[in-house]
């Protein structure tokens, strides 16, 4: 809940407009003008809020927080506005009290140097809470501390890092520390600390002169939003530690490898105990976040602040920095960082035309030299004091800064103009490297005037970049980055392609066009459905690449695109639209196949699997097919099928020709099963006469072998054009001119392509096969699988050649044969029953719109699988055509429609009847939509 | 380019040589550049962000080579931004760890990667990093690493162990370590067109040797003109390879290359 306020700290004379948010656990505020004040403090941290006595039509609030810090918040809204806002803050801040959060606040603050700073002077206004003497105890002990007393164990102890103990970088004298920790002091004092802290304009001034060492840690952790984690989520570092002590991954190994060779120069990294907490931190967080698990960079960075704050502040920090303020940089893709190098190309663009056009010219990539700077955050470019400095501000204003400060090193240095005269990369990463050297040298060493030849590069950097690059904000940066990520995903999308295919042992005939696609379809099945199941993650290729597998759920998607006969292919009109919807199916052929493609047996294919698997049977002619089919079936690899094999290749057969129109397929299959077990029962017959009956033969005994399965699928004509070329062709990448546009045309396509969303179109054929059903105009059809045989071809049964048995073969085996073989065609018709009739008609589409209002008109009654009537479906379609029918069409929806608006409300009504009917009719759906 | 077809009458303005190093993470690709640029060898060298950019001159016959150098940052996932780095480069050094099987499948799979993506015409070097750690005595184990690479080669094992006592008791152990055979890498490097070495940048072992091979085989007219036949260029190689002014046994000298 929002509201309009007028913020008064106590002891100060601003006043500030602005407005109060209560998001529970949190109130904040954030001035009009969005910089000059803020402030996000938790409830549990207010212990007393009073209604103050109001004059004439104000409404104010007295908050009191723990450390006895007042707020007046006059709120300026509507009077009812303002009792409402009270009453959550009532239930708020009861909340909080029941979850015995305000107890945490007091040893929570024990973990922080301010508390030290400003501790031991307000024991007055403590004393209203009830609190006394500890803090005076906190401040007793942090001073002794101060005097070298180290007592890490003590509960009581502030969190410190590493510089406590190894120095900080810089001399104190020269950073002015004790000036500026009594700056920070006053202020502290006045605006709150840490949970409580309220940001004024001071506040941002003295960030910008650089934060005093001892209490960086501490305000780092307070502008970056961590603290606020931290003290949410009480033992969570620990925890994570003690949980996967001992244990191992590749992040671990990663890190393990860069441990010593992490800020090496800094005194607390050459011993044990720095090396210690860095491989701490940066595991702990490698295992909170397992898919980013650890970049390089992110150990300088943690060397870095682990010499401001303790390895559980570090770790805090870490989570705030890579999951909101670097967000994609440290990811496996990096996305985020290159995301952010476009961005910052885009900006000098805008902001140094001059130089960005050279650079342009002469062919020098700006993220040669900026890439580092924004991945380490100039730790490791900038002398380490400067690089902190940079910090501060960057956990202070956010990550415009570093756009900021790294465009004004481009500017800097257009003074001198050297960047114009630069002509490749490396002059360039020359000159910012010599420029970073500089940083502390004075901006005007000719100068006269001592004050101004003090002001060193880096203090002249900031200024420029603070004054005179203001307009790069942060909602700048989020529109770049909005701007540029579709151009980025894409890239990176088409570099992780070209790598999976060049990475390829083995792509056989395929081209690498084919290759593309079909890492395309996989990866499209992806999507649609996520693998699950072991083997499929955590898997690598041999140079040590992730690979991605897909289980089985993947692989039907998968094939479901690929192959003609592994989905269920409708096409569906409503008399709006006509669309193909494809669906998944499952079969044991498909197993069969998933399994014999798995060449690593690991219960998951990759990439090379499949186009390994696919270039066995894609390329084929018609023995080799035949052999292939064979093979599938033959489970234990002994060369030839059992009695089960030859049904279980059989019912394979009948579920691929399971859509084909007429009855051809399925008499070239019950055929096939004859004559597959009258040779294989002669065989049998002839091989061992002492066994006696071959009926009583066990199932899984070799049956048939290749020579004869070939034998058998010769002697059928459909059987051998389908091993000849339709089982190879039924594998497909490409979309073979579509009969249907995949894109809807007409007035409702047009509204269907502003549907973006998969669910929302989904949703939207939904509703357009309801209105379909209401009016009549709905039909299902299927489309086969081959699809090769005309109705023509499919209504005459093709003549079966001559069994290829001779007499006595014939004689010798036909007692046995139709006990095997009979119950066949009657139990497995009935899963093949074709549906041919709109077949030619689908196939003839798309069919043109009458007038720009009927999308489709495909005017047809529910058809039922009338074989014969596929001739007159056509006629009957022309027809419509030509006598209007479009008009009853319109007419109905139109009736529809008129149904629909009764239920709507006046608004819409008008709407929808002072429109054009186009408008009515999208606003109709609009509703369905909601 | 139209800035060096300038200054190809001036034989001393060097001629740039772009060349960038690829391999996978902590094989020790900035340690080579180290050495080669200056001549050093750091224990705890921080990991490279993004890619570190040196230079270093050469000289080859009347002519200065000057190399700018791009070593990259192996982790997997910087991969991506690699392409920036290579773009461009007339030469590469691809390296693996002779103690780390994976690395060389790294390399090949970077090898292919510039033979597809990269300019066509760039000169790749294979080297086998980390020697030093499977050199075992000079007369017992160096047989790999002795092979090919001159008479030197009998000092540098010497240099690569720490002390003779420990040599003779860990004999067998240093071969052991090694998960790359010489003969295997010689064989692929051969198959794929590259220049091959088993290098230490901890002694030195090797280092200038790649630099100085690449330099022969770059075809520098090339570079000078911009345009200029390709058998004119494999002439000019062949005549300067004789003329190469590096020494090949200089590790512990100052800097091989006179800048």
């Amino acid at each position: 809940m929002e509201i309009n306020a007028v913020l008064t700290l106590q002891h100060q004379e601003d006043s500030f407009a602005g407005k109060l948010y209560l998001f529970p656990p949190f109130l904040c505020f954030v001035s009009l003008d969005r910089k000059s004040v803020r402030f996000t403090i938790p409830l549990s941290t207010i212990r007393r809020v009073e209604r103050l006595n109001s004059r004439a039509g104000v409404f104010a609030l007295s908050l009191v927080l723990w450390h006895g810090m007042k707020m007046i918040v006059q709120l300026t809204s509507m009077r009812s506005t303002a009792e409402a806002f009270c009453d959550r803050l009532r239930d708020g801040l009861k909340v909080q009290l029941q979850l015995g959060q305000m107890k945490q606040v007091k040893p929570f603050a024990k973990t922080l140097y301010s508390e030290t700073l400003c501790g031991d002077s307000l024991p007055a206004e403590k004393s209203k809470d009830g609190e006394t003497s500890p803090l005076v105890d906190v401040g007793a002990t942090a001073a002794a501390a101060k005097m070298g007393v180290e007592d890490a164990d003590d509960g009581g102890e502030y969190h410190r890092g590493l510089g406590s103990e190894f120095k900080f970088p810089g001399d104190a004298k020269k950073l002015r520390e004790a000036s500026k920790i009594k700056l920070w002091t006053a202020y502290l004092r006045a605006h709150g600390r840490h949970l409580t802290l309220a940001r004024y304009p001071q506040c941002t001034r003295l960030i910008q002169v650089g934060l005093p060492n001892r209490l960086r840690g501490e305000m780092w952790e307070t502008l970056s939003g961590s603290l606020y984690l931290r003290f949410a989520n009480p033992d969570v570092y620990q925890s994570i530690l003690k949980e996967h002590d001992g244990k191992t991954s590749m992040s671990t190994e990663e890190i393990e490898k860069d441990l010593n060779r992490s800020l090496p120069e800094y005194a607390a990294y050459q011993s044990e105990k720095g090396i210690s907490s860095l491989r701490r931190v940066l595991t702990a967080y490698s295992w909170k976040n397992p898919e980013l698990g650890y970049c390089q960079a992110m150990n300088i960075l943690t060397a870095a602040i682990l010499i401001y704050m303790s390895e559980e502040q570090a770790f805090w920090l870490l989570e705030v920095l890579c999951d909101r303020l670097l967000p994609g940089y440290y990811s496996p893709s990096m996305h985020g960082t290159l995301l952010d190098q476009r961005v910052f190309e885009a900006l000098v663009q805008r902001c140094l035309p001059l130089i960005h056009e050279h650079f342009t010219s002469v062919d020098v990539q700006l993220s040669v030299a900026s890439l580092p700077w924004f991945l380490s955050l100039f730790i490791n470019s900038m002398p380490l004091i400067f690089a902190f400095r940079v910090i501060d501000c960057f956990f202070a204003m956010g990550p415009k800064v570093l756009f900021q400060v790294g465009i004004i090193i481009a500017i800097l240095k257009i003074n001198g103009e050297k960047l114009l005269e630069i002509q490749d990369d490396g002059a360039f990463i020359h000159l910012m490297r010599d420029y970073f050297a500089s940083l502390g040298d004075s901006a005007h060493p000719n100068s006269s005037d001592p004050r101004v030849k003090n002001i060193t590069n880096f203090q002249e950097l900031l200024l420029v970049a603070f004054r005179e690059f203001s307009v790069i904000t942060d909602e700048t940066i989020i529109s770049e980055r909005k701007r540029f990520r579709a151009g980025v995903t894409s890239t990176l999308e088409s570099f992780s392609k070209r790598a999976a295919i060049r990475n390829l042992k083995f792509t056989g005939r395929f081209s690498k066009d084919q290759c593309g696609a079909i890492y395309d379809l996989l990866f499209k099945a992806i999507w649609e459905e996520p693998p699950r199941g072991t083997g499929v993650t955590g898997s690598v290729d041999s140079t040590g690449r992730p690979e991605t597998r897909i289980s089985m759920n993947t692989f039907k998607q998968f094939l479901c695109y690929v192959a003609s006969w592994a989905r269920n292919e409708l096409v569906v009109s409503n008399g709006f639209q006509q669309r193909i919807q494809r669906d998944v199916v499952d079969h044991a052929l498909i197993n069969r196949l998933f399994y014999s493609w798995d060449y690593s047996s690991k219960g998951a294919l990759s990439l090379q699997d499949i186009v390994m698997g696919l270039e066995g049977v894609m390329f084929n002619d018609l023995m080799s097919n035949i052999e292939w089919f064979f093979k599938l079936h033959d489970k234990d690899k002994d060369g030839s099928l059992s009695k089960d094999e030859v049904l279980q290749l059989s019912e394979s057969l009948l579920f691929i020709f399971r859509n084909e129109p007429g009855d051809a397929y399925l008499g070239a299959v019950s055929r096939f099963m004859t004559n597959a077990f009258e040779y294989g029962d002669s065989l049998l017959e002839k091989g061992d006469d002492a066994t006696g009956d071959p009926e009583e033969a066990p199932t899984n005994q070799p049956y048939l072998t290749l020579p004869t399965f070939r034998m058998v699928v010769l002697a059928d004509e459909i059987l051998e054009s389908f091993f000849d070329s339709d089982l190879s062709a039924s594998f497909r990448f490409d979309e073979p001119a579509a009969p249907l546009p995949d894109e809807p045309t007409g007035l409702l396509g047009g509204l269907m392509s502003t549907i973006l969303t998969k669910e929302n179109k989904n949703l939207f054929n939904r509703v357009a096969d309801e209105i379909g059903k209401t009016i009549g105009k709905h039909q299902v059809d299927q489309r086969p699988a081959i699809g090769k045989l005309g109705k023509e071809l499919a209504l005459q049964e093709p003549k079966p050649r001559e069994t290829l048995l001779t007499p006595r073969q014939r004689s010798a085996s036909s007692g046995a044969a139709p006990s095997a073989s009979s119950p066949e065609p009657s139990t497995l018709s009935s899963q093949s029953l074709p549906n041919v009739s709109q077949l030619s008609l689908s196939e003839r589409t798309p069919v043109p719109p009458v007038t720009p209002l009927i999308p489709t008109t495909i005017v047809m009654e529910r058809q039922t699988f009338a074989i014969d009537a596929a001739k007159d479906d056509d006629e009957e379609e022309d027809s419509m055509y030509a006598i209007g029918g479009d008009d009853d069409v319109m007419d109905e929806v139109d009736a529809f429609l008129e149904a629909h608006d009764s239920g709507l409300t006046d608004a819409q009504k008008a709407e929808a009847q002072g429109e054009a009917r186009i408008r009515s009719f999208g606003a109709a759906s609009d509703i369905f939509l909601v | 380019m139209a800035d060096n077809a300038e200054t190809s009458a001036v034989p001393d303005k060097p001629i740039q040589v772009k060349l960038v190093l690829l391999g996978e993470a902590a094989v020790g690709k900035s340690s080579i550049v180290l050495r080669f640029v200056s001549n050093e060898f750091q224990a705890n060298k921080e990991p490279t962000i993004g890619a570190a950019f040196l230079t270093q001159k050469c000289r080859l016959e009347d002519r200065v080579l000057r190399y700018e150098i791009w070593d990259t940052a192996g982790q997997e996932r910087f991969h991506s931004l690699a392409p920036m780095y290579y773009r461009n480069a007339q030469a590469a050094v691809v390296v693996y760890d002779v103690t780390k099987a994976t690395s060389l499948e790294k390399a090949k799979s970077w090898v292919k990667e510039l033979q597809r993506q990269a300019n066509p015409n760039i000169v790749i070097a294979l080297a086998g990093n980390k020697v030093d750690l499977v050199t075992a005595s000079s007369a017992a184990g160096a047989s790999g690493a002795a092979a090919s690479n001159g008479d030197d080669d009998e000092d540098e094992a010497d240099d690569a162990t720490a002390t003779p006592g420990e040599d003779a008791g860990e004999a067998e152990n240093p071969e052991g370590l090694r998960q790359v055979p010489k003969d295997e890498a010689q064989a692929y490097a051969t198959e794929a067109g590259l220049l091959f070495f088993e290098t230490s940048a901890k002694t030195g072992e090797g280092i200038v040797e790649i630099f100085t091979e690449i330099a022969k085989k770059i075809p520098i007219d090339h570079i000078l003109n911009g345009r200029g036949g390709a058998s004119r260029s494999a002439a000019a190689g062949a005549a300067a390879a004789d003329a190469v002014n590096l020494q090949n046994n200089a590790p512990k000298g100052k800097s091989p290359c006179s800048c």
